[in-house]
C-alpha cells in the first residue's frame, strides 16, 4: 500500500494495541504504508525496528519525520491531525467519558484479557521453538517489564492468583461494558468514538473467548454494539490487514442476533 | 451553573485538578473531603460508576451539569476545554501528542509509585466503608495493615528516580516547562513528584534542572492558591491509596 499522507503504521495483527491506531486511520479515511511486525517473531525487538522505536513496543506510527507511540495517545493524534470525521465528541464532558473509558481498558480491563491471551495464545505459539533462541529473542527486548513478561507467557508461569484476578476483571468488565451500552448507543457518547475503537479491539472476540460471560442472551448490548462496529466499512478493511487466526475470531460477529 | 470540585489536600491528583481550575479561572465551587479517611465514599461525594471504578484511586470528583468525572489528567483536560484562561495543551496535535504521551507515563509509571511510597511512609488507619472497587479495597487493607512489599517500594524508589532523570533530561535545552508552553503535563508531573524529595533524596541528587522547574511550578500563582488550601503544614506528606502498580510489572 502506497500513501501520500506520508504516515507508516508498524504493527501487528488487528486488534488490541495494534489494532487501534490501525482502526482509527481507517475511519479517518488517512491512507497509510503498512509495515506488518510479527509479534510472535519477535520482529519488534529488532534492531531495524528498534531504530524507529528504541523501546520496541508495537504500535509505532511514523507521519513524515515524525514518530509516535503509544496507541491510544497515537489514536488522538490522528483525530487531531487529520480530516475526516471526528472521533472524539465535541462536548468536554463528552470527551471526558472517551478519556475515562480508554484509560480503564488500556490500565484495568485490558491487562486482564491480555494476561489470559498471552497464557492461552502467545505462549503457546512460541513455547515450541528452541529454548536456546528464545532466551535470545528475550535478551533483546529493551524494556525489563517487557522482559519479565515474556517469560512468565512462554514459560506458563502466570501466578493462579494472577489468573484468577485477571478473570474476576474480565467478567466485571463485561458487565460495565453491557451497563454502559445500555444507556446509550455507543461505549462513552452518542457518537461512534475512539472509545468505540479502542474498546472493539479488546472486545471483538468476546463471544468466542468467553462464551460464557458474553453472549445474545447475558449481554444484547455488548453484542449489539460489536457487531455495529463490525458492520463498519473501515473495520472490515482494518481486519483484512489481519494474518492469523486470532484475527480471524472477528468473524463470530458474522452471526445472525439469537 | 457553577461546577462543584470534591477535592482532598493540594497534593496528588487533587493538587493538579485544584491548580488547573485556578489556572483556568474555572467557574467552580470548592468542596473539600477527607480523602485519607476515605470521605469519598461517603454520602458528600455523588457514587457514579465512573468515580467508584476510576482507576486513579483516591482523587479529586468534578461534577458539572450532573455528571460526577474522575481522573486528574482527564479532568484538567475538560478544564481546559470549558475555561477561560490561557491553554493547559498544546494546540499542535504532535505537541499535544506529546504531552499525552507524557501524562500517560505519570499516570501509568509515577502516580503509582509515589501513592506507594507516599502511603508506605503515612498509612491510614483505618479502612473506609462503602468502597466499590475490590481492588481499590484491598490497596486501603493492605495500607492500613502495614503491608507494604518490599520489592514494590524498591521497584518504586526505582520509577521515581527514572522519572527524575527524565525530566531532567527534558529540561536539559534550557526550556522551562517540559512541553515548551506550561501545560497540564507540568501540573500532573509536580503533584505526584512534590513528596517524592523527602521519600526518595538520591533521585533528585544533582538534579539543578528538576529542582529548578519543581520550585517554578510551585512558584506559579494557581500552584500557590492551590497549596495555601492546605490544613496540614506540609500537604505533599498527604496520601490516599492512589493507582495500582502495573500487574505487569
Amino acid at each position: 500500500m502506497s500513501a501520500t499522507s506520508g504516515v507508516t503504521l508498524y504493527h501487528w495483527e488487528p486488534n488490541a494495541n495494534s489494532g487501534k491506531p490501525m482502526l482509527a486511520l481507517f475511519e479517518k479515511g488517512v491512507a497509510f504504508d503498512s509495515h506488518y511486525l510479527d509479534l510472535l517473531n519477535f520482529d519488534q525487538h529488532r534492531p531495524d525496528y528498534l531504530a524507529i522505536n528504541p523501546a520496541g513496543t508495537i504500535p509505532a506510527m511514523t507521519h513524515g519525520d515524525l514518530v509516535l507511540t503509544e496507541s491510544t495517545a497515537i489514536m488522538e493524534y490522528v483525530d487531531e491531525a487529520f480530516p475526516g470525521p471526528r472521533l472524539m465528541p465535541a462536548d468536554a464532558k463528552d470527551a471526558w467519558r472517551v478519556r475515562w473509558w480508554m484509560k480503564f481498558m488500556d490500565q484495568w480491563l485490558a491487562p486482564s484479557f491480555s494476561m489470559i491471551g498471552w497464557s492461552v495464545f502467545v505462549g503457546p505459539s512460541v513455547r515450541s521453538r528452541d529454548p536456546a533462541e528464545l532466551e535470545q529473542a528475550i535478551e533483546r527486548i529493551p524494556m525489563p517489564e517487557r522482559r519479565v513478561a515474556w517469560r512468565k507467557a512462554i514459560s506458563g508461569a502466570f501466578p493462579p492468583e494472577e489468573m484468577a484476578e485477571s478473570q474476576r476483571r474480565v467478567a466485571l468488565g463485561i458487565g460495565y461494558l453491557e451497563e454502559a451500552l445500555g444507556q446509550r448507543e455507543w461505549l462513552a457518547s452518542d457518537h461512534y468514538s475512539l472509545a468505540d475503537i479502542n474498546g472493539f479491539n479488546l472486545a471483538y472476540a468476546l463471544p468466542l473467548s468467553q462464551p460464557a460471560l458474553s453472549n445474545d442472551t447475558l449481554t444484547p448490548n455488548i453484542m449489539r454494539w460489536l457487531r455495529a462496529i463490525y458492520a463498519r466499512p473501515a473495520t472490515k478493511a482494518c481486519w483484512a490487514l489481519g494474518r492469523t487466526d486470532m484475527a480471524r475470531r472477528v468473524t463470530i460477529l458474522e452471526s445472525e442476533p439469537a | 451553573m457553577s461546577a462543584i470540585l470534591y477535592h482532598g489536600e493540594p497534593n496528588g491528583p487533587s493538587l493538579t485538578v485544584l491548580a488547573a481550575a485556578f489556572e483556568k479561572e474555572a467557574d467552580v465551587t470548592l468542596a473539600r473531603v477527607d480523602l485519607a479517611a476515605g470521605e469519598r465514599h461517603g454520602d458528600r461525594v455523588p457514587h457514579a460508576f465512573e468515580v467508584a471504578q476510576s482507576i486513579e484511586g483516591e482523587g479529586p470528583v468534578l461534577v458539572a451539569d450532573g455528571v460526577a468525572m474522575a481522573d486528574s489528567v482527564f479532568l484538567a483536560c475538560y478544564l481546559d476545554d470549558t475555561g477561560t484562561g490561557p491553554a493547559l495543551r498544546p494546540a499542535d496535535p504532535y505537541a499535544r501528542w506529546q504531552m499525552m504521551a507524557w501524562c500517560r507515563y505519570v499516570i501509568e509509571r509515577v502516580a503509582p509509585a509515589a501513592a506507594y511510597l507516599g502511603l508506605a511512609a503515612g498509612p491510614p488507619q483505618t479502612v473506609p466503608a462503602g468502597i466499590a472497587s475490590a481492588d481499590l479495597a484491598e490497596r486501603w487493607r493492605d495500607a492500613t495493615a502495614g503491608r507494604f512489599d518490599p520489592a514494590k517500594l524498591a521497584d518504586s524508589r526505582t520509577k521515581i528516580t527514572l522519572a527524575v532523570e527524565k525530566i531532567e533530561a527534558q529540561l536539559a535545552d534550557g526550556r522551562d516547562w517540559l512541553m515548551g508552553d506550561f501545560s497540564i503535563a507540568d501540573l500532573e508531573s509536580y503533584a505526584w513528584l512534590a513528596g517524592m524529595p523527602a521519600l526518595v533524596p538520591d533521585a533528585f541528587a544533582g538534579k539543578p534542572l528538576t529542582e529548578a522547574w519543581l520550585a517554578r511550578v510551585r512558584a506559579r500563582p494557581a500552584v500557590a492558591r492551590a497549596l495555601a488550601l492546605a490544613t496540614v503544614a506540609a500537604p505533599e506528606t498527604m496520601w490516599a491509596p492512589g493507582p495500582e502498580i502495573n500487574r505487569w510489572g
